[in-house]
Formats: C-alpha cells, sequence, structure tokens
C-alpha cells in the first residue's frame, strides 16, 4: 500500500520534471556551467598576473599553515556561498513553476488526459507540491554538488603543484558530505517554511482564467496597499501588520542558505576575542530551532488551507 | 447485470442556460451508443458528468460509482478520448506510456507496443511533433491497452481523414469491443458510426429526442422513394419529413403499414443522418451538422 503511493508519487513527480526540464534540469547545469566559466576565467587571469606562478604556490602554502579551525571556518563560508546564487535562482524557478502547476494543462485541454487517468486531485496537487518542496531543492543540489567538486579538484591541482597534501588540506576543511548535508536538510525547512507562499501560488494557479503569476502578484500588494492607506486615513499613522510587509520577512528570513547560526554569533560578537567559529555555519541547531517557532506552524496552517483549495478549484477543473 | 450507466433526472445548468435537462439513461453492458447531437445540445456536457469533470443535479451512476465523488476511483474501469488534442503535447511518447503504465492498474505495455509497431509513431517523439492522425493512433493505442469496463469517445475522429477515420472505428470493432465492454461516442460525422452503433440517442436542447436500440430504430422507421404520381397520397399518411431527390420524393414514417407502404414506392431503412434531419426540427440547421 505504502509501496504503491511512492511508486505513484514518484512517477508524478518525475513527469513534473519531465514537463519542465528547462526549470529544474538546465537551470543549475546552467549555473554551475557559467560558475566553471567564472573559475575558468578567474585562474587564466592569475596565471598572467603571476607569471611564474610564485605568488600563488606561495599563498597556497601560506594556506595551509593557517589554524585549522580557520581554514575550516574559510572553506565552509565559501562552500556556503557557491550555494546561494543555486537558491536564489530556484526560488525563482520555483515561484513560476507553481504558479503555472495547475492552470497550464487546463490551458492546453491536456487536463483531459490527465483526469482520465485514476488519479485523485489530491494525489496530484501533491505531487506539484512535492516536486517544488523536495525534488526542485535536490536538483539544485546536485548543481551545487557539481561546482562544489569542480572547485575542490582544481584545487587539488594547485596543491599538490604547491607540494601540499590536497586531502588534508583541502578536502578535509571543505567536507564536503557535511556541508550537503547541511544543506539539503536546510533547503527541506525552508520549503516548509515558505509553503504558505508556494500553496498561495498553486491556489491561484488552481482557478485563475489566465496570468495566475499576475493574479497571485497582485492580490497581497492591493491588500497590502489597501491596509497601508486604511491605516493612514484612520489613525495617520502605517500599519502595525501589513500583508506585504509580513510576505516579504517571510522570505527574507528562512534559513537558506548558509544556516548561520545567527543567535550564537551575535552574543560572541560583543566580546572583544570573538572570532567565528566553523560549527556556527553548519548548525544543525538554527535549521532545526526553526521548526519550533509558532511562527512556523502558522504558515504550515494557512498552507494546507490553501492546498484544501487548490484540491478543491481542481476537482471542478476541466478544459474550459 | 446491472447498468453500466444510470441516470434519473441528471439535470446541469450554467448560470440561467440549461445544458442537461432531467434526462433518463441506461446503459446496459456489451452496447455501442451513439450520442447524436447539434452543437451546444448537451453532448459533452453528458459525457463530462458521467466522466466526473462537471457537477450536476440528480442521479447518476457510472459502474455504480458516483462520478463527481470518486472520479479516480472509476477511472480504474472508465477510459476517455476527447477530442484529438489532449495528450500533453510536452510529452515524448515513451513518457506517456510509462506514466499511463506506473499509475493504471489495467494497463498492459506489451498490448500497447504491440498497436503502436503498426503506426509510424517512435517512441521518442514528441506529442507536438505528430501530425492529428497520429496522436489519436497513440490515444488509441493507449486506450486499448487498457482493459476498461466503459471507453467514451467525444468527437475521437475530429479533423481526420478518411483513413484514419475508418481505421479507427474498424480496430476498436474488431479488436477492442466485446461483450464485456460498452462504448460510449458522441460524433457530428453519423456516417461513419451507424454501422458499428447498437444503441442511439439523439439530444438537443439538453433533452433526449430520441433513445432506443437500432433493431428497434428500423423497425419503427421507414424510408420510402416515391415517384410523382403518388406524392400526395403519401403526404396523406402524414410522414415525419420530406424531401426531394432528383425529382422523386424520399418520404420519412414513423411506424405506418409496411405493406401500405411497400405499395408507394421503394422500401430502405433510414439513414441515421437523415434520421436527425427529421427529428431535429430546424432543417438547414440540422442537415449541416449532420453531413
Amino acid at each position: 500500500m505504502i509501496a504503491d503511493f511512492f511508486k505513484r508519487m514518484l512517477i508524478l513527480v518525475r513527469r513534473e520534471v519531465w514537463e519542465s526540464p528547462f526549470a529544474f534540469k538546465w537551470t543549475p547545469l546552467m549555473i554551475f556551467g557559467f560558475l566553471a566559466l567564472m573559475i575558468g576565467l578567474a585562474l587564466i587571469l592569475g596565471a598572467r598576473v603571476d607569471n611564474q606562478m610564485s605568488f600563488t604556490l606561495d599563498g597556497i602554502r601560506m594556506w595551509a599553515e593557517t589554524d585549522p579551525e580557520q581554514k575550516r571556518l574559510m572553506m565552509t563560508g565559501g562552500m556556503f556561498s557557491i550555494g546561494i546564487l543555486f537558491h536564489q535562482i530556484m526560488f525563482l524557478v520555483v515561484i513560476f513553476y507553481l504558479a503555472g502547476s495547475l492552470y497550464d494543462d487546463r490551458k492546453d485541454r491536456s487536463i483531459l488526459f490527465w483526469k482520465s487517468l485514476p488519479v485523485s486531485d489530491q494525489l496530484t496537487v501533491a505531487s506539484k507540491l512535492l516536486t517544488a518542496m523536495i525534488a526542485a531543492p535536490l536538483l539544485f543540489l546536485a548543481g551545487i554538488a557539481l561546482t562544489h567538486l569542480l572547485i575542490l579538484v582544481v584545487a587539488s591541482f594547485y596543491a599538490l603543484a604547491a607540494g601540499i597534501n590536497p586531502f588534508t588540506e583541502v578536502w578535509l576543511p571543505a567536507n564536503p558530505p557535511l556541508i550537503w548535508f547541511v544543506m539539503l536538510l536546510g533547503s527541506l525547512v525552508q520549503s516548509l517554511w515558505l509553503l504558505p507562499i508556494y500553496a498561495w501560488l498553486m491556489f491561484c494557479s488552481s482557478w485563475a482564467p489566465r496570468l495566475p503569476i499576475l493574479i497571485a502578484f497582485i492580490v497581497p500588494a492591493l491588500v497590502g496597499l489597501f491596509q497601508h492607506f486604511w491605516s493612514l486615513l484612520t489613525s495617520m499613522s502605517l500599519p502595525g501588520m501589513n500583508l506585504f510587509v509580513i510576505i516579504f520577512e517571510r522570505i527574507g528570513k528562512g534559513v537558506m542558505p548558509s544556516s548561520i547560526d545567527w543567535q550564537e554569533v551575535m552574543k560572541q560578537g560583543n566580546t572583544v576575542t570573538y572570532s567565528p567559529m566553523a560549527d556556527q555555519l553548519v548548525s544543525l541547531k538554527s535549521i532545526l530551532q526553526v521548526l519550533i517557532t509558532a511562527e512556523m506552524w502558522i504558515g504550515v496552517a494557512i498552507g494546507l488551507l490553501l492546498l484544501a483549495g487548490a484540491v478543491w478549484f481542481r476537482r471542478r477543473a476541466t478544459d474550459n | 447485470m446491472s447498468a453500466i450507466v444510470h441516470a434519473r433526472g441528471l439535470t446541469r445548468k450554467y448560470g440561467s442556460t440549461v445544458a442537461l435537462d432531467r434526462v433518463d439513461l441506461e446503459i446496459p453492458a456489451g452496447r455501442i451508443v451513439g450520442l447524436i447531437g447539434p452543437n451546444g445540445a448537451g453532448k459533452t456536457t453528458a459525457l463530462k458528468a458521467m466522466l466526473g469533470l462537471t457537477s450536476f443535479q440528480g442521479t447518476l451512476e457510472v459502474l455504480g460509482l458516483n462520478p463527481s465523488k470518486n472520479r479516480d476511483q472509476l477511472m480504474q474501469d472508465v477510459c476517455f478520448i476527447a477530442d484529438v488534442a489532449v495528450l500533453p503535447r510536452w510529452a515524448r511518447v515513451w513518457q506517456i506510456i510509462e506514466l499511463t503504465e506506473k499509475l493504471h492498474p489495467r494497463f498492459s505495455r506489451e498490448t500497447c507496443l504491440h498497436y503502436l509497431a503498426r503506426t509510424k509513431i517512435h517512441q521518442n517523439a514528441k506529442v507536438r511533433t505528430l501530425s492529428k492522425g497520429m496522436v489519436v493512433q497513440f490515444h488509441l493505442a493507449l486506450v486499448m491497452a487498457i482493459d476498461a469496463k466503459l471507453l467514451v469517445l467525444d468527437e475521437p475522429t475530429l479533423g481526420l481523414d478518411i483513413l484514419f477515420r475508418k481505421q479507427f472505428y474498424t480496430s476498436l470493432l474488431n479488436e477492442y469491443f466485446d461483450e464485456q465492454r460498452t462504448i460510449l461516442i458522441t460524433t457530428h460525422q453519423v456516417e461513419e458510426v451507424e454501422h458499428i452503433l447498437t444503441d442511439l440517442i439523439f439530444i438537443q436542447d439538453g433533452r433526449f429526442v430520441l433513445d432506443s436500440s437500432m433493431d428497434e430504430v428500423h423497425e419503427r422507421y421507414t424510408e420510402v422513394m416515391v415517384g410523382p404520381d403518388r406524392v400526395e397520397q403519401a403526404r396523406s399518411l402524414s410522414p415525419i419529413h420530406e424531401r426531394a431527390l432528383f425529382g422523386r420524393h424520399i418520404f420519412l414514417f414513423d411506424g405506418g403499414d409496411p405493406a401500405r407502404l411497400a405499395e408507394l414506392g421503394e422500401i430502405h431503412k433510414p439513414g441515421i443522418a437523415d434520421l436527425f434531419v427529421a427529428l431535429m426540427g430546424e432543417p438547414e440547421q440540422a442537415r449541416e451538422q449532420a453531413a
């Protein structure tokens, strides 16, 4: 029963990736290509400036002599910063994907084919949501991992040229499997954090007669604007609770992408001798802490309500 | 054996427009039913109600299930081809086969590939690159590979050339249909289906104008070709329709004594198209639909 459910869910999620290969396969690959190109250019430029490679190799030897904790910190920071570009573009891709997810097949009438399959509307909506919440983070993580590996391999060659052990000086402080695990966990928690926004997009997609993405933006914008003017007119002040601000806070506040334990950093930042620790960068605690906030679960509840609405409209949707 | 489709007082309104007006329907197993009517008569609405694609009032049971509540369960035993354009255009042929296999418990990949092998469709082709005829061939191959109890076809051959249309109905009849299965067809191309139908339903303005088996239709309606000298005599027997063809008059009678009709001239079984024109009022519009 459960195995059957997973089999069906898996093929439905694969369908989504088949339908949008540009969003989920080519976009992360293209970001990887872009970063690889930048790295290549930087290396060529470096080789031009530093003809004999003496500065470069000296620099690498100096790197080998720095404090191991410092090495870890810098490596970890570098590894995470590579993820930023991927994750921000992924967020945009997912927004557009979800806005079209329950709309495109109504427009091109293929909904009549999909509804001729013995798949419930709940399962259909769930498969599209899970594509955004799980499949997209996994595929973009693959792009990040590819970039990481490329950089670490290049760095290893430079280390060898400088007579330094690449394993202890490059791979060990970078610790890619740990970084990937933290990134994945962070992405999943972030997906849950953004559930109300994802669900809102799907909700709009499920009934919009056209341009679901525009409707999804305009409705909260108008509500926010109205709130703004209303409180200005009635109490001559700015609103205490503004929908648009709430949404932006939601987007800005999550755990991604570097999952820095800000609380810890802030606390220690007051002392004069403070230096950040790598552990604060790969902090599982800061990720999991989000899970026990009321804000998180209020958002999830709103998301579930909107999803129920999306299923309701999906059940009634046909080709016109 | 309970009915495949059972409807009582089936009604569907869009605002003030009544698309289906208290329709009663009973389709037993092993029939091929033609649902014929002009555009906007309610054909597609009736099919959509049976497929759980629209809400309705009244009672409707398909294979004992309420389609609007149990669509996903119902679709295990019901197949459906809307008109030609509904296979997802972005998908490749093998992807749709893979999807159907994983999602449909009664689908046989082997059978599907067997039917596909007769066509020029490549598994790696995208649906958008296939011609209209090939898309229908592909959809038919998918559907014939599903062991379903009810097959619903809504204008399945719209816009196809005559070779594809012939082939479509030939495969359907010879390789798919048997006593366990029921097929429900709507189409404007009535001449092509009239020889395969076992039952005929005419629908107009959301109501059934005719609902009977083809045998009953042939028993009840008679077409007589009358020479100019007997026209007045034929008219006195109150025909339901009259048309002129090459100087001869063709009368359509509902009931009537076969012996007396035979005296008037040559007797035929009426074609569905002619019957349609006779029963559906406004001749011009109806002829256009039936053509």
